[in-house]
């Protein structure tokens, strides 16, 4: 792979993809470019400030508020579930279940549990309840 | 695999099709006759069942065995009634519905328990790859 980078001015950042075929790694990596500009507008306890999408573990919605969840940190979200998806579409973020959107970049495994419950275990080690009925979802993100 | 999973499908919308063309004329020249009262009753209980479906996978966490004993008996109860309005069960053949509904859910449950397998096999196949690739770079 060749990387070329110059600099054109009054323009904003552009970035041009050649393949010679359209493989799963070039969808891969422009699923990644696109997830560089979104972005989460998220407050915490010291004020507000902005989570990049590639930071974002996984958001919840916890009686009706919703959370964001990075490698260490918990923010509050002034956006719905709905909305996030919107914004996220086409990213590696993915409805899990009715109240949880997880990073997909971020997942570490799923496994079935004894109960036939699904669980989704994230690279920082925190686990997660999939739905039976968004699996498929999850998979279509691979 | 594909190939097969292709023509049973092709198969299935052709029937759908099929189907719908002869109804449609059949309505058209004779009106409404038994068999496509009963064609149209099955589809509004497969309509009910569907959307009750749904609504218990959107609220409903359960485990996958919890989940379909709790749906075979609302489908169940579902079917009955149904059942009862259409004139198929009788007060003393209503016991039916429990064999009918069990049948089609002991297909189901195997379907989705193999589905689950084999969906969550591919997902971490996958991160395995994505893995490997990553410290590859």
């Amino acid at each position: 792979m060749q990387i070329v980078t110059r600099k054109v001015e009054d323009k904003p950042l552009t970035v041009t993809i050649e393949y010679p075929e359209y493989t799963e790694s070039v969808k891969g990596l422009i699923k990644k470019i696109k997830g560089l500009d979104i972005s989460f507008s998220a407050f915490a306890e010291d004020g507000q400030l902005r989570i990049a999408l590639a930071d974002v573990f996984y958001i919840e919605n916890v009686d009706r508020k919703v959370f964001l969840y990075t490698e260490k940190d918990v923010y509050r979200l002034n956006a719905s579930m709905a909305e996030i998806e919107k914004i996220a579409k086409d990213s590696d973020l993915v409805r899990i279940s009715r109240i949880c959107i997880m990073n997909t970049s971020h997942l570490s495994g799923i496994r079935q549990l004894k109960n036939s419950h699904l669980e989704a275990m994230l690279d920082n080690g925190e686990k997660l309840i999939v739905s039976r009925k968004y699996l498929h979802d999850i998979k279509r993100r691979f | 695999m594909s190939g097969v999973r292709k023509i049973l499908k092709d198969t299935c919308i052709l029937a759908a099709l099929m189907i719908f063309a002869v109804f449609t004329l059949s309505i058209i020249w004779s009106g409404i006759t038994a068999e496509i009262e009963l064609v149209l009753i099955l589809f509004g209980l497969a309509l009910i069942i569907t959307v009750v479906n749904y609504l218990f996978d959107e609220f409903l966490t359960l485990s996958i065995i919890a989940s379909y004993i709790i749906k075979y008996f609302v489908f169940t109860g579902i079917v009955m009634l149904f059942g009862f309005i259409a004139g198929w069960f009788y007060p003393s053949n209503f016991w039916m519905a429990f064999i009918y509904v069990g049948i089609v859910f002991v297909l189901a449950y195997a379907i989705d328990a193999f589905k689950v397998h084999k969906d969550i096999k591919y997902i971490n196949e996958h991160i395995g790859k994505k893995e490997i690739q990553e410290e590859k770079v």
